[in-house]
């Protein structure tokens, strides 16, 4: 049996939400959603459209680069989609899965990416979404991400929406949410942990009906997952509790 | 311009395009385009409606298995047509491996994964030109512009399809 650590956890239940002959884009400061795309074209036995930020399409990086948007990650391109091109083909709706990250995120899916408390006097002024406006309502599906599990974290009431629309699925290092329409509901949880856990570190409320421990990552998952990252540096850099 | 603008719209994913000009021309009235409000400005502006061709057919230098169509020199339209298209079909004058498009991958027109199906198509731009592997052939162009009989049926026995 495969077990998890909180870095395999994110990165290959990010994986899980990639869908065959889809189209997935991976973005800006999104190491965590590009080592998910590299995994699940060596884990998994299905067809998918890798695109990023860099313009790269169906890369073939012999190296991985530490930052997503790092122009390395465009070797072995047979093509360059520019972001232009990537951001008008989500525009019109031809991306099935974009990973787009948020600082805090509420039980109906809204991301905030600008602001922690007001706008207008903020306690943290954040990096802003980088498309998410658009792309949220846009992409088919979109997964997001979070390190850390909280109750700041995944809040009943952002202090600002920056991005609303279609997100799919929220991954955790304790939990994986999903949702098609509405509100999240639980998909299952690490473990390690317990339903109890879960909603005690949650601060929207959400669906249990169905939920259970996540399956653990598959012997290709694992084996992958290792491959890309050998020597654990992106593991330690991530630094996920 | 107002074609491109309409290509434009569908390929932003919008439902129309603002357009320079336009004001003064009989052909807004006769395609009936209306005017928006720049809600900034409050100047009247053209919005030209989004044009969404069923299909794209381009042809290209080069194209590969998967379909990532290289082009060089001008691409013309094939940039806003191909992003505007549901479909897009590439005819190709060679076959090439997808390596020798790495090699350069900013010169895909289009990649793969837009691309439906291809034909490879040696001189197929004829009687057009397709740079720099040929030039127009006016000849040709002057026999298909003959009206008497016979005359379109030996244009297409000439065509590089029918010779293949």
């Amino acid at each position: 049996m495969h077990t998890w650590s909180p870095f395999s956890y994110i990165v290959i239940n990010l994986a899980r939400q990639i869908r065959a002959n889809e189209v997935t884009f991976s973005g800006v400061n999104s190491t965590l959603p590009m080592l998910a795309c590299v995994l699940a074209k060596r884990a998994y036995d299905f067809h998918f459209t890798w695109i990023n930020v860099a313009g790269g399409v169906e890369p073939q990086p012999t190296t991985i680069p530490h930052s997503s948007s790092d122009p390395g990650i465009v070797t072995g391109s047979a093509a360059i989609f520019s972001n232009q091109d990537f951001y008008d083909l989500c525009a019109r709706g031809g991306i099935g899965l974009v990973y787009l990250g948020c600082a805090q995120i509420d039980g109906e899916g809204r991301t905030n990416v600008s602001s922690i408390g007001p706008w207008e006097k903020p306690k943290v002024r954040l990096p802003g979404g980088g498309g998410a406006a658009v792309m949220l309502p846009t992409a088919q599906r979109v997964a997001t991400w979070r390190t850390e599990h909280s109750p700041r974290a995944l809040v009943d009431k952002l202090d600002f929406v920056t991005a609303s629309g279609n997100l799919a699925a929220l991954v955790t290092p304790l939990a994986v949410f999903q949702r098609t329409t509405g509100r999240f509901r639980l998909e299952s949880w690490h473990p390690d942990a317990s339903l109890e856990e879960v909603v005690a570190r949650t601060g929207f409320q959400f669906d249990t009906a169905g939920a259970g421990p996540t399956p653990p990552p598959t012997a290709s998952e694992t084996a992958a997952l290792r491959a890309i990252d050998a020597d654990g540096a992106f593991e330690a850099e991530a630094a996920i509790k | 311009m107002t074609l491109v603008a309409g290509l434009r719209a569908a390929s932003y994913g919008i439902p129309f395009q603002p357009v320079a000009g336009v004001f003064g021309s009989d052909l807004a009235r006769v395609n009936n385009w209306k005017t928006v409000t720049d809600p900034y400005s409050g100047k009247e502006v053209y919005a030209i409606p989004a044009i969404r061709p069923d299909i794209a057919v381009i042809h290209v230098n080069e194209v590969d298995e998967f379909g990532n169509a290289r082009l060089y020199g001008t691409p013309f339209w094939d940039h806003p047509l191909t992003r505007a298209a549901k479909r897009v079909l590439v005819t190709a004058e060679k076959l090439v491996s997808t390596d020798h498009l790495r090699e350069q991958p900013e010169l895909t027109l289009v990649p793969g994964f837009m691309v439906e199906a291809v034909a490879v198509v040696p001189n197929g731009a004829w009687p057009g030109s397709m740079h720099p592997y040929y030039d127009i052939d006016y000849p040709a162009v002057e026999r298909y512009l003959d009206n008497s009989p016979g005359a379109l049926e030996a244009h297409l026995a000439a065509a590089p399809e029918a010779k293949q």
